[in-house]
């Protein structure tokens, strides 16, 4: 039921066209500008850099080939439908012949003009999004059709509000306890109501034999995925934040040309392996970073602080969002009926999920099982706990996680930061710092 | 014998508001000096040095290795490298004291504390985030607020009978709180107790997330402030061990790094 009083926008404030256009301008020209010094900085970290990487290097430009590309489909009648977090099923996106992009910002810029409608404390994710929406900066969420919103955390809850002053906002409304009985049933009725408006927006069925071709295009981008990462568990042959950029770009790329890709980069990289070719000494401490997600471009602050950092540290595995935890999980089918692939994937995004909004009587089990299992996988000497002020689930979920990793001995760092460069020496002072202390023990 | 060779190592603390070197002779600190930064860090680095090179009667040359730390690091470009101020302060308290186990560093504008093994190695860190509420510029602005000199502030707090509540999240706050007590004509000495407590609520909880571990060492300017000391040992509730010039533990710090990096490059 509408309240009694509608206005035509209901957060966001009046703003001159020639006021956005301005700020469109300037932000643009800066983003840019962290893109290429992003990328110019991992080449200077990688002197053997693959040429390969230069396809990811392209696709990182939120304003260049793919927004092209996407702006084409469009035009040619594609739907293009936005998410802003991993619990959206993609598979039911591709299925039905529409172009899933992830519209979660890492724009620092931004996140101040967002400060118009909400107070600093709120998480800058969220105030950075809805900040690009009021000056139109991110290209794909300007193409989205629909925004797919989960409703994890109190910040995307009412950025689903915000933005659905701009355009068609689909609720899905995840669990907070996986494990009661009735869960996963609840969990499956999402799905099939977004699926229903899926179907509705692009007037394509989702049938049988669509949903399974887009649940093997997955398939596929996962084995690519694990394959790379597989690679990073011995001595770094990929620097962190080039594989970072790698997975990120999975959440805006095509996925079947993303696989490709990232299949001849692992045959470069495979082929280093034999010959020893390093990215940094075999010695270099390996860090894990776990947290709020890093969002391209801005939030590479503090991935490039650890691998430019004297001693420098190499970031060998996330638990994040942003990185491993977007196509770490396959969709396992038994029989390739529709109602179990349904199944299928309504298990797949709840149960593989880590994201701290779940709980359960052991807390939120599947998280710490999944950091201590990398931590022995990837051989992690020290984990960096990363949060941006106001990630309320993450911060909150530190005391317990570092009780876990006291127990097992790894050093953890809680590093609290926000979306602004004016704290880069600070940060720099305390991931050397940590970075020191996991040289030592190693030396020792 | 890598222990016969005899080192002389050079530790330079590039704080927020002076430089402090430190000179080691086999472990033995036989020169100290100190300056205010200014407006040119590497001058007056250089200068501290220079001092502390002359009152050792010793030559740049003599120096083995120099290791720098600090806030301004980047600045003592003469370093032959550099440790984290955590680093620093580690090494300083269990050389100072053996059995430390925590050093607590307030400076100017930081204050953290440290864990550390009986090799003086951090075993993990906390750093106050973000505002210097913590730290020594607190005093100096709450001085200001009571128009009192800031180094008596100190034995001011001593006289209080109680303390008064203020808000130390933040500097801009608590002063407002400390100028809403004036207006309540309570005594300058509770106030500036007041003040010293919240300094070292913020402290205590600081070492608290590291696990109380004693011996717990003080070091940084601020240790020398008989009413943050007392206010902190209340808090804690446990004996605090300051040596005698602890505004030069990150100095001695590097110095011992220094030493180190220097034997082995041998």
């Amino acid at each position: 039921m509408a309240s009694k009083i509608e206005t035509e926008k209901k957060y966001i404030p009046d703003m001159a066209q020639k006021e956005i256009d301005q700020l469109n301008k300037s932000i643009k020209s800066a983003s840019i500008k962290v893109i290429e010094d992003n990328i110019e900085r991992m080449k200077k970290s990688w002197k053997n850099r693959p040429k390969i990487m230069e396809y990811f290097d392209e696709i990182s430009n939120f304003f260049g080939r793919r927004k092209k590309e996407i702006r084409k489909q469009k035009k040619d009648g594609k739907k293009i439908i936005g998410y802003s977090c991993i619990f959206a099923p993609i598979e039911l996106i591709l299925a039905a012949e529409a172009i899933p992009v992830r519209i979660g910002s890492g724009w620092y810029d931004t996140a101040k003009l967002g400060d118009r409608i909400m107070p600093v404390e709120i998480c800058p994710v969220i105030r950075s999004t809805v900040g690009a929406k009021m000056v139109n900066l991110s290209p794909y969420l300007e193409l989205t059709d629909a925004i797919v919103i989960p409703l994890t955390c109190d910040g995307r809850t009412k950025l689903s509000e915000i933005l659905s002053d701009y355009k068609p906002i689909w609720h899905m409304n995840p669990p907070r306890v996986k494990d009661d009985p009735h869960t996963l049933k609840m969990w499956k009725e999402e799905m099939l109501l977004i699926k229903e408006k899926i179907e509705n927006l692009t007037g394509n069925k989702i049938t049988r034999k669509k949903l399974k071709a887009a649940i093997e295009t997955l398939q596929q981008a996962t084995k690519a995925f694990r394959r790379l990462q597989d690679l990073r568990k011995g001595p770094p042959v990929i620097n962190g934040r080039d594989a970072m950029l790698v997975n990120q770009t999975s959440l805006w790329d095509n996925i079947e040309r993303w696989t490709q890709k990232v299949n001849e980069l692992c045959d470069e990289l495979e082929k280093r392996v034999e010959q020893k070719q390093y990215s940094s000494f075999p010695e270099t401490p390996r860090v894990m970073v776990t947290g709020t997600p890093m969002l391209w471009p801005d939030s590479w602050k503090v991935p490039n602080l650890i691998e430019e950092s004297i001693p420098q540290g190499v970031i060998v595995v996330d638990e994040q969002c942003s990185g491993d935890r977007i196509l770490y999980d396959p969709v396992g089918v038994d029989e390739w009926t529709m109602s179990d692939m349904l199944d299928a994937i309504s298990e797949r995004y709840l149960m593989a999920c880590t994201c701290p909004c779940f709980t359960s009587e052991h807390g939120n089990e599947d998280r710490i099982n999944w950091i201590i299992d990398r931590i022995k996988e990837y051989k992690v000497d020290g984990v960096i706990y990363y949060v941006v002020r106001g990630c309320i689930l993450y911060a909150m979920e530190y005391a317990r996680i570092k009780k876990v990793l006291d127990n097992l001995g790894i050093p953890v760092y809680y590093l609290d930061t926000e979306y602004t460069r004016e704290d880069v020496g600070q940060m720099k002072t305390r991931i050397e710092a940590f970075l020191e202390m996991l040289e030592a023990r190693i030396d020792v | 014998m890598r222990t016969n060779i005899m080192v002389i190592s050079a530790g330079v603390d590039m704080g927020t508001q002076r430089v402090k070197v430190a000179i080691l002779k086999d472990k033995k600190i036989i020169a100290k000096s100190q300056q205010f930064i200014g407006f040119d860090p590497t001058k007056a680095a250089e200068k501290a040095l220079k001092e502390a090179l002359e009152s050792a009667n010793l030559s740049r040359k003599d120096l083995q290795h120099i290791t720098a730390t600090g806030a301004g690091v980047n600045m003592a470009a003469f370093a032959d490298s550099t440790i984290s101020m955590m680093g620093a302060d580690a090494r300083a308290g269990v050389y100072f004291f053996p059995l430390a186990k925590t050093v607590i560093d307030i400076g100017a504008e930081d204050a953290r504390a440290v864990k550390c093994d009986e090799k003086g190695i951090m075993l993990d860190f906390v750093v106050n985030a973000r505002c210097a509420a913590g730290a020594g510029t607190f005093i100096e602005a709450m001085a200001r607020a009571l128009e009192v000199e800031m180094n008596d502030m100190g034995l001011l707090s001593l006289k209080a009978e109680r303390a008064s509540p203020i808000n130390a999240s933040c500097v801009i706050f608590a002063e407002s709180d400390v100028v809403s007590l004036i207006h309540r004509e309570e005594p300058k000495s509770e106030i500036a107790r007041a003040i010293f407590d919240a300094m070292t609520e913020r402290v205590s909880s600081m070492v608290h997330r590291l696990g109380i571990n004693p011996d717990i060492v003080l070091v940084g300017g601020v240790a020398k402030d008989i009413g943050f000391v007392t206010s902190l040992k209340r808090r804690l509730g446990m004996e605090i061990l300051i040596p005698e010039e602890p505004m030069f533990a990150g100095a001695v710090g590097a110095a011992l790094v220094a030493a180190k990096r220097a034997r082995r490059r041998k």
